[in-house]
């Protein structure tokens, strides 16, 4: 991935997928149903997008014998899928925001907004390529400032994987209902 | 640095509690409300929040389509019957009710989902070909021909609507072919400005105001309309007036302006009709409608107007022509008495009195009485000894003359007769020649007193016969 561009990729994986809607938009002359071939296959596609991702992420994040890859490389991806994934998910909503289908869209769109202020709070400290704190920047910083930005993150962690949380927990009750009532609408 | 997993923290659990434990009040107040992606349709209403009325977990066998119709009775019947709209649609085990009715897009919404316009109406037996419009501009629409449900069908509307139409023709063809139109229309093909012509059988002249039935008669599919052949006596054979003794090339003669008048070329058949032949009405010859046969000799027609009385047989034409029986050319040469002389231009009347002809004698005193001038004198003589029919005279009588008949002439000539008889071959006389008054000067100078018969003295009239001096003849008796 190219490190630093991961917003613009993003906003041209968006894009890409935007462009596939409309096609089939125009194609069809209907809204793609979330129950659809193409709705089921955006929103399950994005919702194993935002899983997974979170999921190896938040692993990669705290494992100690595992290494794979640069923290900094993760967490773009983090946010690449965490834009990507939510957007394929609001396309599979057919613009239809009423009960638990809805209740997990909106915390979607929460958990995304926040994940934009925590990238932003993220930038405040100084870190090597791992995603450690850099001991020398952080040694030249106002130390009340590093102490904010160090108070802020912890803040922002308390709140973003709470979120986080909720929202699969709705999204997984929204998955098994579907499954239990309309697997495929035999 | 904290190493737990972050969704194992105890924020995050705390969360993961707590969302729970709304989705359970959430269920507990509202029930499956949560999970429907929409309000039910009014009709649905009663359904509630029991999704498991219409949905079907997916491990049961049963699909939705079957939960359907537990409540939808009024369709289950329908399926095993073709006349009803979903008997005709529904084909396969596999035809499901969501693949045309939708739910879940509020109370007042169609739970019909399909385009009207598109929909495939060929598949119900009848298509829209022709029904696209209800007049330029304005397209059908389902009720307008459904009127009472969708999926029903009732074939008084055909008739209703196209009755408006031209109601005397739906009138004649119902009765001819009955009160189910879609027995026969499946809607493909065009019925109204049907062009015959297309068929490759034009209708012209009487047939265009011809009712179909009248020769499609109990045709009811296309196929049955398609087998009648375009011949005149696929039709017409009944109308036969010749009985079939003229093959079946009516067209020959009749055109479809009707059977009369008949364009029949009198010529192509074995009797031409020439001259007054030509005028004459058919039945004249062709009595009770007897053609084939026809006898072609003159005597068939003609006996009655024989005024030989059939004295000449009956082979007309060896002297008539059809230009008219005036116009005879009869050779007389060909018979007995061959016209000849004076008698070619004889009139017929004058030898064929009261238009006698045959037997008329061919013996010259039959017509021509015996003159006076030499009656009597010939008895059992034929005429034509002297007479040729060139004229009377010259007569070129032979026969035995005491006097020489060629007196006075030379070079074999003779004399008329009348040069010396006159008024009659009974008497004679000399003095047509010769000169009374020189003959009596040159007698009463020689002393001869009586001389009043010539040939006492010159019987011969010889030169020196009677003593004369021969100048002229005379004699002294």
């Amino acid at each position: 991935m190219l490190r630093g561009k991961e917003l613009l990729l993003a906003f041209l994986a968006c894009l890409v997928i935007a462009a596939s809607y409309g096609g089939v938009l125009l194609f069809t002359q209907a809204v793609p149903a979330a129950s659809g071939f193409y709705g089921h296959t955006i929103g399950i596609l994005g919702f194993v997008l935002m899983l997974i991702t979170e999921t190896l992420y938040s692993l990669r994040k705290r494992s100690r014998s595992a290494r794979w890859g640069r923290m900094v490389d993760w967490l773009q991806f983090h946010i690449f899928t965490g834009i990507v994934g939510p957007f394929m998910v609001f396309l599979h909503s057919s613009w239809k925001f009423n009960g638990l289908a809805g209740v997990t869209l909106l915390m979607t769109g929460v958990v995304v907004f926040s994940g934009f202020i925590g990238r932003y709070i993220y930038t405040r400290i100084p870190r090597t390529a791992d995603g450690i704190e850099d001991p020398g920047l952080t040694a030249v910083m106002k130390a009340s400032a590093l102490a904010n930005a160090r108070r802020l993150m912890s803040l922002w962690h308390a709140v973003h994987i709470p979120l986080g949380m909720a929202l699969f927990t709705a999204a997984f009750a929204h998955i098994l209902g579907a499954l239990y009532y309309a697997t495929l609408l035999k | 640095m904290n190493n737990k997993l972050g969704c194992l923290s105890p924020l995050a659990l705390v969360s993961f509690f707590l969302a729970a434990l709304a989705l359970l009040v959430a269920e507990i107040l509202n029930g499956n409300t949560m999970f429907s992606p929409g309000a039910l349709h009014a009709a649905h209403v009663e359904i509630g929040d029991d999704c498991g009325q219409c949905h079907a977990p997916f491990w049961a066998s049963e699909r939705m389509t079957e939960r359907c119709l537990v409540c939808h009775t009024e369709v289950q019947a329908e399926l095993g019957d073709s006349s009803t709209l979903h008997g005709t649609l529904v084909k396969g085990a596999n035809s499901t009710c969501q693949a045309c009715h939708t739910e879940h897009a509020g109370p007042s919404a169609a739970l019909t989902v399909m385009d009207t316009a598109a929909f495939p109406h060929e598949v119900t037996g009848f298509a829209l070909a022709a029904h696209r419009t209800r007049s330029p501009g304005i397209p059908f629409t389902c009720n307008d021909c459904h009127t009472e449900s969708i999926s029903r069908f009732d074939a008084q509307t055909c008739a209703e609507c196209h009755r408006t139409l031209d109601a005397a023709y739906m009138e004649e063809h119902q009765a001819a072919f009955g009160a189910e139109c879609l027995a026969c229309h499946d809607g493909v093909d065009r019925f109204s400005h049907f062009d015959h012509l297309q068929t490759g059988f034009a209708l012209q002249g009487k047939h265009q105001n011809t009712a179909c039935s009248a020769c499609h008669q109990n045709a009811h599919a296309l196929a049955d309309f398609q087998g009648l052949a375009a011949t005149c006596e696929s039709c017409h054979l009944k109308d036969d007036a010749h009985e079939g003794r003229f093959g079946m090339s009516c067209g020959v003669c009749h055109s479809p302006e009707g059977w009369k008048p008949a364009q029949f070329d009198h010529n192509l058949a074995a009797f031409r009709l020439e001259g007054k032949h030509a005028a004459v009405a058919c039945e004249n010859c062709h009595q009770n409608g007897q053609y084939k046969g026809t006898p072609q000799d003159c005597y068939s027609c003609h006996k009655a107007d024989d005024e030989h009385n059939g004295q000449y047989g009956t082979a007309c034409e060896t002297c008539h022509n059809p230009s008219g029986w005036e116009n005879a050319t009869f050779d007389h040469n060909l018979s007995r008495f061959p016209l000849t002389g004076a008698h070619v231009n004889v009139k017929c009347e004058n030898c064929h009195q009261n238009r006698v002809f045959k037997g008329t004698p061919t013996e010259c005193v039959a017509c021509h009485r015996e003159p006076e001038y030499h009656a009597g004198m010939f008895p059992g003589q034929a005429c034509s000894q002297c007479h040729t029919t060139t004229a009377w005279r010259p007569a070129q009588y032979t026969g035995p003359h005491t006097f020489p008949m060629n007196h006075g002439q030379e070079g074999g000539r003779v004399n008329a007769c009348a040069d010396c008889h006159q008024p009659t071959l009974t008497t004679w006389t000399c003095y047509t020649c010769h000169d009374q008054a020189e003959i009596t000067r040159k007698h009463t100078k020689e002393g001869i007193a009586n001389f009043s018969d010539c040939l006492s003295c010159h019987p011969t009239g010889q030169e020196g016969e009677g003593g004369g001096d021969g100048d002229g003849g005379g004699g002294d008796d």
